[in-house]
């Protein structure tokens, strides 16, 4: 009998861990980093939220493509963009992703099939249709995932993007991260049917919720809407109920949560602690080799922040570059 | 004064991966709310005046609540006064079970009408003791709710919470199984307990049928979808004869015999057959799997490691429901919705 119950292997699971604890530790660097006034612009931090990233991404390769939001940094992490480049990208420096001119609601790296942060919300689901049909006229088996909100969920664009991708048979999957607020307004309030496999269902698209703070739930049915749309299935909807540690943005005071939510979560449904011991506890993975990665990812994001702040502004002369693109 | 009906209408059942893994449907929530509204308008007809209902925050009460209010409007007098338990709501299967645990303190409450899956009824029934449950299918696999127009499950539930049936007759007695991990407090399933080889619980379901291992039902269906369905193909059991069924499942390349059953909606797998036993009511059975996972009722819900030690025990008379054929048809043989009024005219 192995020590592994589970459907990774040791090295994935540890590759997994090593994901969430980098987004979070990244997120909760940047949360003290902002108070200090250095970071320009605004940061929306995805604490709490990093089963969903990690739990999608690992089923996705670099021809695979992404279309992000304005919380992007655990999409970005976890499809593989550099996190010294991201940090300096934050902080609008010249090494940065983007060299300094996109912050944190623009980080790209087609590189990595990382189409980007966006700042707009449920902008990101047309985009990804784009490359969905893309992916289907190369034959190429790539998929496209589309990240929003349950905000952004109410948008026209992601509704004609679902039509869209259902009536073309896209492999192209809309994941809607459900943290319970559209900025301050409670997803009760907002949404008419709380049920986004519903207005999958509209559409013709099957949907499928999970628990967005249990890795192993993201994963498997994340593996199975992937693996339907690589095959030609066409699209779907994956919702993942979770949970944010922040405010919508860094200065929110959070006035519309409940007294106590915030520690309740951390304490309760905190994706990371509720992975690393369900892996220890089933022996997959040793308390030890957690705290490794633990150590690791601390020096690797002490690091990023060292660098991002050395790093040179860009140039006044570089002002126009990079900005618009040529056809 | 009448008695009170309860209603728990499970808003997030039928969401899971067998929409996508096989042709499950998703009862949208305007449609919960339509059902909810078909049986309260069946509970007034049989002379209810109250029913209590689950709070939710999925929008269920919100079109239940206008729907009435067009009825007003309209000078009808279709439903009975609706009240919502007083709890928090939390968007989790523990709001069914607090709120089954309510109507069972309440004292009041003679009947709960249930609508969801086989889970959603799985929560209620660990929370309501004796308080009869009349089900109504809103779920995917559905062995345990009878598909049934749940305007009829609103009149059986009405004619059986106000006395006009006698209780001999309305209610049903039923069996459930245990399953209990190094002696702990047990949990329970109503249809069915699988053992699969996968050791998490992760997207819940069972589809990927080379993980099946064991199965105990308390019934055995050919007519019903799910891993009851594979128990039901090979020996049928019915749900009031005392008992249930041990199987022995092996993956189909290997097996002495294959079943083709429908294990979800729309996906019929070749299932591998190694035996099968009863399962007196008492008996402790034990399963041969070293470690696993735990699914009750279709969904995997525990997971155990070799040094565990895990009990499945089924339990006869464990539950009342509603037997909804039997009222109806008592109902009918007595005139129980039938009035002449020409002939109270003439006297």
């Amino acid at each position: 009998m192995t020590n592994n119950p589970f459907p990774l292997s040791k090295d994935e699971l540890l590759a997994a861990y090593r994901t969430m604890r980098t987004i979070r530790d990244f997120e909760e660097r940047l949360h003290v980093e902002f108070a200090k006034g250095d970071i320009p612009g605004f940061v929306h931090l995805y604490a709490g939220e990093e089963a969903c990233a990690a739990g999608i991404m690992m089923h996705l390769t670099d021809i695979d493509r992404i279309a992000s939001t304005h919380r992007g940094h655990g999409h970005c992490i976890a499809k593989g963009v550099d996190v010294h480049e991201m940090m300096a990208e934050i902080y609008g420096k010249a090494t940065g992703a983007c060299r300094g001119k996109g912050g944190s609601m623009h980080i790209a790296d087609l590189s990595k099939g990382m189409m980007g942060a966006n700042g707009i919300l449920g902008a990101g689901a047309p985009l990804i249709c784009g490359a969905g049909l893309a992916a289907k006229f190369r034959g190429d088996g790539g998929v496209g995932i589309t990240f929003f909100g349950d905000g952004a969920s109410n948008q026209g664009t992601v509704l004609e993007s679902m039509n869209l991708a259902a009536i073309w048979n896209l492999p192209v999957i809309f994941v809607v991260e459900n943290n319970g607020y559209a900025e301050s307004t409670s997803v009760e309030y907002a949404t008419a049917v709380d049920s986004y496999v519903d207005r999958a269902a509209g559409f013709g698209l099957p949907g499928v919720t999970v628990d967005g703070t249990d890795f192993f739930a993201v994963h498997e049915a994340a593996g199975e809407v992937i693996r339907r749309a690589r095959e030609g299935g066409g699209p779907a909807l994956l919702e993942c109920k979770t949970i944010r540690f922040f405010g919508h943005f860094e200065g929110d005071a959070q006035t519309y949560k409940a007294k106590g939510e915030n520690d309740y979560n951390r304490e309760h449904r905190d994706c990371l602690r509720i992975f690393a011991n369900r892996v220890t506890s089933a022996g997959a993975v040793s308390e030890a080799e957690i705290a490794l990665v633990d150590r690791e990812v601390a020096s690797l994001i002490d690091a990023a922040v060292e660098s991002a702040k050395g790093a040179p502004l860009p140039s006044p002369r570089e002002l126009l570059t990079d900005v618009y693109v040529a056809y | 004064m009448t008695p009170k009906v309860g209603l728990i209408a499970n808003p997030i059942s039928a969401r899971d991966i067998r929409r996508v893994v096989a042709s499950a449907n998703s009862v949208q929530i305007a449609d919960r709310a339509n059902i909810v509204l078909r049986a309260l308008a069946a509970l007034k007809a049989c002379g209810i005046e109250e029913a209590v209902m689950m709070p939710e925050r999925a929008g269920i009460a919100g079109h239940v609540l206008r729907g009435m209010e067009r009825a007003r409007s309209h000078g009808e007098d279709r439903f009975p006064r609706l009240s919502f338990l007083p709890m928090p709501v939390t968007g989790t299967v523990e709001d069914t079970r607090r709120a089954a645990r309510l109507m069972a303190a309440s004292g009041d409450i003679a009947a709960i009408i249930v609508l969801g899956g086989d889970g959603t009824h799985r929560a209620v029934v660990g929370e309501c003791g004796r308080v009869p449950v009349a089900g109504i299918s809103t779920g995917t696999n559905n062995a345990f709710p009878e598909h049934r127009e749940p305007t009829i499950t609103g009149l059986a539930a009405g004619l059986a919470a106000t006395g006009q049936v006698p209780a001999r007759i309305a209610f049903a007695d039923n069996k459930k199984i245990e399953v209990s991990l190094d002696g702990g407090a047990p949990e329970i399933a109503l249809v069915d307990v699988a053992i699969v080889t996968d050791r998490f619980v992760g997207a819940r379901a069972l589809w990927r049928i080379e993980t099946f291992r064991e199965l105990y039902v308390t019934f055995a269906d050919p007519e019903v979808i799910g891993m009851a369905a594979i128990a039901g193909l090979i020996e049928p059991v019915s749900r009031s004869e005392a008992g249930g069924l041990a199987v022995t499942l092996a993956p189909a390349g290997t097996a002495a015999r294959r079943v083709r059953a429908p294990i979800a909606p729309g996906l019929i797998e070749e299932i591998g057959v190694e035996g099968w036993r009863r399962m007196p009511a008492g008996s402790v059975f034990t399963p041969a799997l070293a470690a696993g996972a735990i699914a009750l009722d279709g969904e995997r819900e525990l997971f155990f490691d070799p040094h565990q030690q895990v009990e499945i025990r089924l339990v006869d008379r464990a539950f009342r429901t509603v037997d909804v054929a039997a009222v109806m048809r008592f109902a009918a043989r007595n005139g129980l919705l039938v009035s002449h009024p020409l002939a109270a005219a003439d006297a």
